[in-house]
């Protein structure tokens, strides 16, 4: 692989590393209100919302560490997109309703809340990360992935 | 199927993103069992934020703390409060109350607080219990709208947190026009 590649996959792989360690940490530190959050979009029964919430963030912190140690990361990338692929609907589903709503991304009482539409391109934006880290992942290792 | 090269290696991507998927779950389960427990009975779930703060220790009259902020309550407890004649306040926007509301209740959105608070007063005394929901937990606009009924010199505040998702799943009586 390329010097240029080489630091793409590790610029991307790092830069989904820090964003999905710090989601899972925030989150971790106030489930409650993350779970509000994701009550919010009003798709899911009142206690799964305490469900998932419950276990979403351990999953983005998990996969966010195996990122940045360089490890399993094509099952991580592979966790993290279908994670961001349910996101994105459930934003696209927000915009659609027209709620107003903080998208739950990161820190649960951030004085900033970021809209659905926001949230929206950043995710388009993530995605592209994971393609990028995906592909090159394979590509550095062709014989011995993971 | 055995035939197409990736598929050994993309059948142990599948397993192992698979594995990371239940270990997380493990954990997660684990380490909120009790939260997660107490959402599917029901029962009123906490916050480590400072919503369930009933008494602020910086406003102390006379030596005994007053209560600043609306006491949160539970579904099974609203039976109880509806019966004695407690006024049911849905602080969700006015659309939302339009299409669905509790039975019951009254629209009082809390971004229509100063056009509507005048109104209010007149026609609710200051020692009427009041609930107030909105779109459930971490919808913080009920707590605020108590906060600020609390402000104005109501005496009974209460916010029922599970709000209207809660509400809504367990069955109880709607109002409204529907979607």
């Amino acid at each position: 692989m390329t010097l240029l590649g080489k630091t793409v996959y590790h610029v991307s792989r790092l830069g989904l590393a820090a964003v999905f360690i710090y989601a899972g940490v925030v989150k971790v530190n106030d489930i409650v209100a993350f779970a509000g959050q994701i009550a919010n979009y009003q798709i899911l029964p009142y206690a799964w919302n305490y469900l998932i919430a419950s276990i979403l963030p351990y999953l983005e912190l998990l996969c966010g560490i195996l990122l940045l140690l360089n490890m399993r990361v094509r099952p991580a990338v592979l966790v993290l997109s279908c994670l961001n692929i349910i996101f994105m609907v459930a934003l696209v589903s927000a915009i659609a309703r027209g709620f107003d709503i903080d998208c739950g991304c990161f820190k649960p009482d951030s004085a900033n809340p970021t809209s659905p539409l926001s949230a929206l391109w950043r995710d388009v934006g993530l995605l592209l990360l994971m393609v990028a880290t995906w592909v090159l992942r394979y590509v550095k290792q062709p014989k011995e992935i993971e | 199927m055995n035939n197409f090269p990736l598929s050994p290696t993309l059948r142990r991507i599948f397993l192992e993103a698979l594995i990371l998927c239940i270990l997380s779950a493990a954990v997660g389960l684990s380490l909120n069992f009790k939260l997660i427990f107490n959402a599917f009975s029901g029962k009123a779930v906490s916050s480590p934020v400072p919503v369930n703060a009933i008494v602020d220790e910086t406003a102390v009259e006379n030596g005994v703390a007053v209560n600043v902020f609306p006491i949160p309550v539970e579904l099974d407890e609203l039976d109880e409060l509806l019966a004695v004649g407690a006024l049911l306040i849905d602080s969700r926007n006015s659309d939302d109350y339009q299409i669905n509301h509790l039975a019951g209740a009254i629209s009082f959105p809390l971004g229509l607080l100063e056009d509507q608070l005048a109104d209010f007063r007149k026609q609710v005394s200051v020692d009427q219990t009041l609930v107030i929901y909105c779109s459930g937990y971490g919808c913080p606009d009920s707590f605020d709208l108590g906060v600020c009924l609390i402000n104005e010199g109501y005496t009974d505040v209460l916010v029922y947190e599970g709000g209207f998702p809660e509400w809504q799943d367990a069955g109880y009586p709607l109002e409204g026009g529907g979607e």
